[in-house]
């Protein structure tokens, strides 16, 4: 996840400012798609790239808080950077609080964007990066048998191998197997490790895995 | 004049009538000097008498002529008919006597009698002038109140329109405040947009081998747009501006153009789809240009809260300027809200009356006042295929001309 793979979405319905900024974030390194509106946006972007949104709140159709919500429904790891002719606080605390970047407002200061874009792309990758471990995770955690998912689940709730044993009505020796083939399948080393990874995918509501 | 004053004045008469026997008395004792000074050198000696008679009559009217006729008679009788120096008369010279009394009494009433008239004439006349004269007097004392009342309708009448203008420029002001937010935005996009392009400019010429062609092209774009902005303000400010209220000669759709620039954002945050049907012959109109631009903007922002309600694909503003060159000029703004309901229809100009929550009803009373101080007329109606559709006349310049120019002839 580099800069030079993310993108930066610019969605204002005016064409001299898109220009303008579509010059300058260029300008910064950094790859740039205009859009005019928030439709426009919405048909022609990427499907699951990196990058992130610079939006204006006053559009023609959709404004840019309704686009905001349809890209959170997305679930698309693009954080949002508001940039409007005209802010006022309850404008930027509704932003912030569906989750965008920053509020900022025309005119912008160059050091100001540059900041909120680096922010905005870390958080990107940080997306990005986290989504790629669960679906890794979760790949991972498909391939284990369903009598390797019970003994998994039983490890991560604290159990020994003998309880566990008895829980599934076993031999100790099998369980020991069973949980030598989940360390690999999942390619972990420790307990602790394989605890973390349990907590991500209940976290991203993977599996409802029985402790 | 000294006659007349005299005759008219009713204390100076005794004194009058003393002097009219006095001249007979005078005038006979002259002649009666004068005949016996002259001796045999006169050949009629009556005639000085004769003359004195007149002259009384003549100043004094019938008793001092019929006195100095009676006097000039014993007169004559005692000095110049024989017997001389006494009373007495012969045969002989009777005739003579009685001639001379029968004319003097004649001409003493013919004197009187003409004096009478003339007396009575100037008398007319006197009163004539006098009552000129009252009347006269009382007429410029009319004129004068006249003059007063006028100017005092005159300081009223300036009085009103410098408030109509004070409230004109208030509401103009409370407008302006409203449309901030879209006029924040209308600057600050060309603004943001010169920014990021100088700051592009920057970053290009810090790079190894900047192309000078893209400088240019931003040079060009930061130019634009600065133009862009200071056509806002330079709108804004003849909104703003506060001045005394001229009716020139001016192109309706160019108002139209100017006031709709204003509101440009607002329609667009709106999602209101905004449309000009602007006749390319239109009357030639006179008006304020500030105050027209506020009774549009007035209307045009009515209309887009109307529209707030509906859905978005029908909001829609159209704004039309209409009519023949030799007849009235119309404007017409309609909404495709819900429009007027019939039993508002009527109040919708007075002031106070709003159907706004935070509305102070005074937008479309200004307007109309507006209007009305333009000559022309203002009114709302329902839209055909629903919403309302606000229209105002201003009447045709030329045809405002004749007639004041027909009006100064009759004045």
């Amino acid at each position: 996840m580099t800069q030079a793979t993310a993108t930066i979405h610019v969605v204002d319905d005016d064409e001299s400012l898109r220009t303008a900024l579509m010059r300058l974030l260029r300008a910064a390194g950094y790859a740039i798609r205009t859009y005019a509106s928030a439709g426009d946006f919405l048909l022609n972007k990427p499907e699951n790239a990196p990058g992130c949104v610079i939006l204006d709140v006053r559009m023609p159709g959709p404004s840019g808080f309704e686009l905001q919500e349809a890209i959170a429904k997305l679930d698309e790891s693009l954080p949002i950077i508001f940039l409007t002719g005209h802010g006022d606080i309850p404008m930027s605390v509704r932003a912030i609080k569906a989750g965008a970047v920053d509020f900022l407002t025309k005119p912008v200061r160059r050091e100001t964007l540059l900041q909120a874009v680096r922010t905005a792309l870390a958080g990107s990758a940080e997306r990005c990066a986290t989504r790629e471990l669960l679906h890794s995770l979760r790949s991972r955690y498909e391939s284990l048998t369903p009598r390797e998912r019970e003994v998994f689940a039983r490890v991560v709730s604290g159990k020994l191998n003998k309880q566990i044993a008895g829980e599934l009505g076993t031999c100790e020796r099998t369980v020991k197997a069973h949980r030598a083939h989940v360390m690999e399948k999942m390619q972990l080393t420790s307990v602790a490790e394989l605890v973390r990874a349990a907590d991500q995918l209940i976290g991203a509501g993977i599996t409802a895995m029985a402790r | 004049m000294y006659l007349t004053m005299s005759k008219s004045d009713p204390s100076r008469r005794p004194l009058r009538t003393f002097f009219s026997y006095a001249v007979a008395l005078t005038s006979v004792g002259a002649a009666v000097v004068a005949t016996l000074g002259l001796g045999s050198a006169m050949k009629h000696t009556p005639t000085l008498f004769f003359c004195s008679v007149m002259l009384s009559s003549w100043f004094g009217g019938v008793w001092p002529g019929i006195l100095a006729g009676v006097l000039s008679a014993i007169a004559l009788d005692y000095y110049f008919v024989p017997p001389l120096y006494a009373l007495g008369i012969g045969l002989e010279e009777a005739p003579d006597m009685i001639a001379f009394v029968s004319a003097a009494l004649f001409v003493s009433w013919l004197s009187g009698e003409q004096k009478r008239a003339k007396d009575s004439l100037m008398q007319a006349r006197d009163e004539l002038d006098a009552r000129v004269q009252t009347r006269t007097a009382e007429l410029e004392q009319t004129n004068e109140q006249l003059q007063a009342e006028t100017a005092e309708r005159k300081i009223a009448e300036d009085g009103l329109v410098r408030a109509q203008a004070e409230a004109a420029h208030a509401s103009r002001l409370a407008l302006v405040g409203e449309l901030t937010a879209s006029i924040a935005h209308e600057l600050n996009q060309p603004l943001g947009a010169i920014l990021s392009n100088s700051d592009a400019a920057e970053l290009l010429l810090e790079s190894a081998g900047p192309q000078l062609d893209d400088i240019r092209q931003i040079l060009a774009d930061i130019r634009r747009d600065d133009l862009r902005a200071s056509e806002v303000i330079k709108h804004l400010r003849a909104l703003l501006r506060k001045r005394e209220v001229e009716l020139l000669p001016l192109d309706l759709n160019e108002v139209v153009a100017d006031a709709l620039r204003l509101v440009d954002g607002e329609s667009r945050r709106r999602g209101i789809e905004v449309e000009t049907e602007l006749s390319a012959v239109l009357p030639a109109v006179r008006g304020d240009k500030t105050q027209l631009q506020q009774v549009l903007l007035n209307l045009v922002r009515n209309g887009m809260e109307a529209m707030a309600e509906s859905s978005a694909a029908k909001r829609r503003l159209t704004v039309q300027t209409a009519g023949d060159p030799n007849e009235e000029a119309e404007v017409v703004v309609t909404d495709t809200g819900p429009g007027i309901s019939p039993d508002r229809l009527p109040r919708l100009f007075d002031a106070f009356f709003t159907t706004k929550e935070y509305g102070m009803g005074l937008g479309l009373s200004i307007a109309r006042s507006i209007i009305e101080s333009h000559g022309g007329r203002i009114w709302a109606e329902k839209n055909a295929d629903g919403g309302a559709a606000f229209r105002f006349t201003l009447p045709n310049a030329a045809r405002l001309d004749r007639r004041n120019s027909e009006n100064a002839t009759v004045g």
